[in-house]
């Protein structure tokens, strides 16, 4: 569905696109991971023909962004970032005007609208004006309005920024929905909204690809494999128990997360590959100590993601 | 049939604001006004020398109008866009730059005549009335209106254009007047004294010889072309910014 070769983008004296190469599938939701300023927003803009790339080659549905341009938007449902909106116009009039500019035609711009009003839960707004919504319907009215004629393609740039936990989870839905229908590309800076909807990473740094991956092995790229840090929680003193887990021969290291009235609170980590949870069992019967949590630390994202892009 | 969607959607955006009526009001009154004030003098006077036709298109209300109307009619058009960051909206759904364009043009052209319309009805009005306007045939009063559609469709091209460099409304207002006003001003360089070339170069340019010679029945096919020719280069001028926003490298 998008296939980028080699893509660079310069703005004056400053390149914010460093050749970068990636291709997304149909039926993808694919997310952009990056901090501000890693070149997401300039890669998304290009893809929707809104900027003109520097160098390299970008298709979308088969069709170049340069040479036929007009082609490849047909096949883009885009949401940019901040969703700039008519604020004079009624939600219905706006999704009615977009449909039929987008080439929606006759009956079909009644059915779209009211499917989109419908899909992004906008019935009780649709005939408001649009400056007078708050942030979150405004955001949902731009992904009407990126769905509103049906796209192949859905290239959502922070979808969920500036909404409430209750408007990031139905969007998040929303999203996961759509990817059966659509090919997604969102961007985001929030990690556990990539980790959650997304089937794949594309980690973006200063304008590079540092990371292209799933979430699942992404995170096994991190930990080496194996099952990461075991978490434990025994009824004795930090310093006995640390020194009791390290004596375990495919420990790597032990450290202590807290310790309160007489319980203390650890995090095992095992050598590439291991698995030691047999092992600390067998310790926490031989000292004949209470266990009352034993769980595997999930190397989230956020630790790829730190990990990948510090200096 | 998408140029129509925009130019809809255009025209709209005119008449979905209050001051629009404000403007179409306070335009109205002050044709009426500047009317009145030539008809009565014409009749008081028992004037044979020139028709009403001719003093109201010389008249400086009439300039007045014609010239600032265009700097306030554009300004918003493409600088409101850039600014509000809708552009990004326009020029990523499927449609070329010139259709952009285009309907950003028809949209104010619409609007302009609207705001003519009063004058026109002037016109009408007294014709219907008297049977003969103070001496001013059809051909003359039709002549006048095309010529001040030409003017118009031009003056609007410079605000189109002056609007899609700049973010600012002001900005964009304030440019497009310089530039009209700049143009308008050659009409009286003529005065100046000037000769031979340069004088036949400068008459070429002037609106206000162009507007008395049409309101007297006269046609010329100069003032057409020049006209014309200029909107279409600054249209074409806004086409080439946009595209070149979109392929530049």
């Amino acid at each position: 569905m998008i296939s980028v070769e080699n893509l660079t983008k310069d703005y004056a004296g400053f390149r914010a696109v460093q050749g970068i190469s990636f291709s997304v599938q149909k039926g993808e939701i694919v997310g952009f991971l990056g901090p501000n300023g890693a070149g997401k927003t300039t890669t998304m803009r290009i893809l929707a023909g809104y900027l003109p790339p520097t160098g390299g080659k970008v298709a979308v549905a088969g069709h170049d962004i340069v040479a036929e341009s007009l082609e490849a938007r047909r096949h883009v449902g885009y949401m940019p970032e901040n969703v700039p909106l008519y604020t004079d116009l009624r939600v219905n009039e706006y999704l009615v005007y977009r449909a039929r500019l987008k080439g929606v035609r006759g009956k079909k711009v009644r059915e779209r609208v009211e499917a989109v009003n419908r899909l992004c839960h906008l019935d009780e707004v649709k005939n408001k004006v649009i400056g007078n919504l708050s942030k979150g319907y405004r955001q949902r009215v731009g992904l009407a309005d990126a769905l509103v004629h049906e796209p192949d393609l859905l290239i959502l740039d922070e979808p969920t920024i500036g909404l409430d936990p209750h408007q990031i989870r139905s969007v998040r839905d929303l999203i996961r929905s759509l990817g059966n229908r659509h090919t997604i590309l969102l961007s985001s800076h929030i990690l556990s909204e990539v980790e959650a909807v997304c089937t794949r990473v594309l980690i973006l740094h200063r304008g590079k690809i540092e990371a292209a991956d799933t979430p699942e092995n992404l995170a096994r790229l991190i930990r080496g494999g194996g099952l990461g840090a075991i978490r434990v929680e025994v009824s004795c003193g930090s310093e006995d128990a640390r020194r009791a887990f390290a004596q375990l021969p495919d420990v790597e290291t032990v450290n202590c997360r807290a310790e309160r009235e007489g319980w203390s609170v650890l995090e095992i980590a095992p050598k590439a590959g291991k698995d030691i949870r047999d092992g600390i069992f067998s310790i926490v019967q031989k000292q004949n100590w209470r266990l009352r949590e034993m769980s595997r630390v999930r190397a989230s994202l956020e630790d790829i993601f730190v990990e990948l892009t510090q200096d | 049939m998408v140029l129509w969607v925009l130019i809809q959607r255009e025209i709209r955006s005119f008449f979905i604001s209050p001051t629009a009526y404000i403007v179409l009001f306070a335009c109205a009154l002050i044709h009426g006004l500047n009317f009145v004030f030539w008809l009565e003098y014409i009749t008081r006077n028992n004037i044979k020398d020139f028709t009403l036709l001719q003093a109201t298109v010389n008249s400086f209300f009439f300039w007045f109008l014609l010239l600032i109307q265009a700097p306030l009619l554009t300004m918003r058009s493409f600088a409101e866009e850039n600014r509000s960051g809708t552009i990004e909206m326009i020029l990523t759904a499927p449609v070329r730059e010139w259709e952009v364009v285009l309907a950003k043009f028809v949209g104010a052209l619409c609007f302009f005549c609207v705001l003519w319309i009063p004058l026109a009805l002037d016109f009408l009005g007294l014709r219907i009335l008297w049977g003969h306007p103070l001496g001013a045939t059809v051909s003359m009063e039709l002549l006048s209106l095309a010529m001040l559609l030409l003017l118009g469709g031009l003056f609007l091209a410079i605000g189109i254009f002056a609007s899609c460099l700049t973010r600012s409304q002001m900005v964009a207002a304030i440019l497009s007047f310089g530039a009209i006003f700049a143009i308008f001003s050659l009409s009286f360089v003529v005065y100046l004294g000037l000769i031979g070339q340069t004088r036949d170069l400068v008459t070429y340019f002037s609106f206000l010889d162009q507007m008395d010679t049409f309101s007297r029945g006269i046609f010329d096919s100069r003032p057409v072309v020049l006209t014309l020719s200029g909107t279409i280069l600054f249209l074409f001028l806004t086409e080439r910014v946009l595209q070149w926003r979109r392929l530049r490298s």
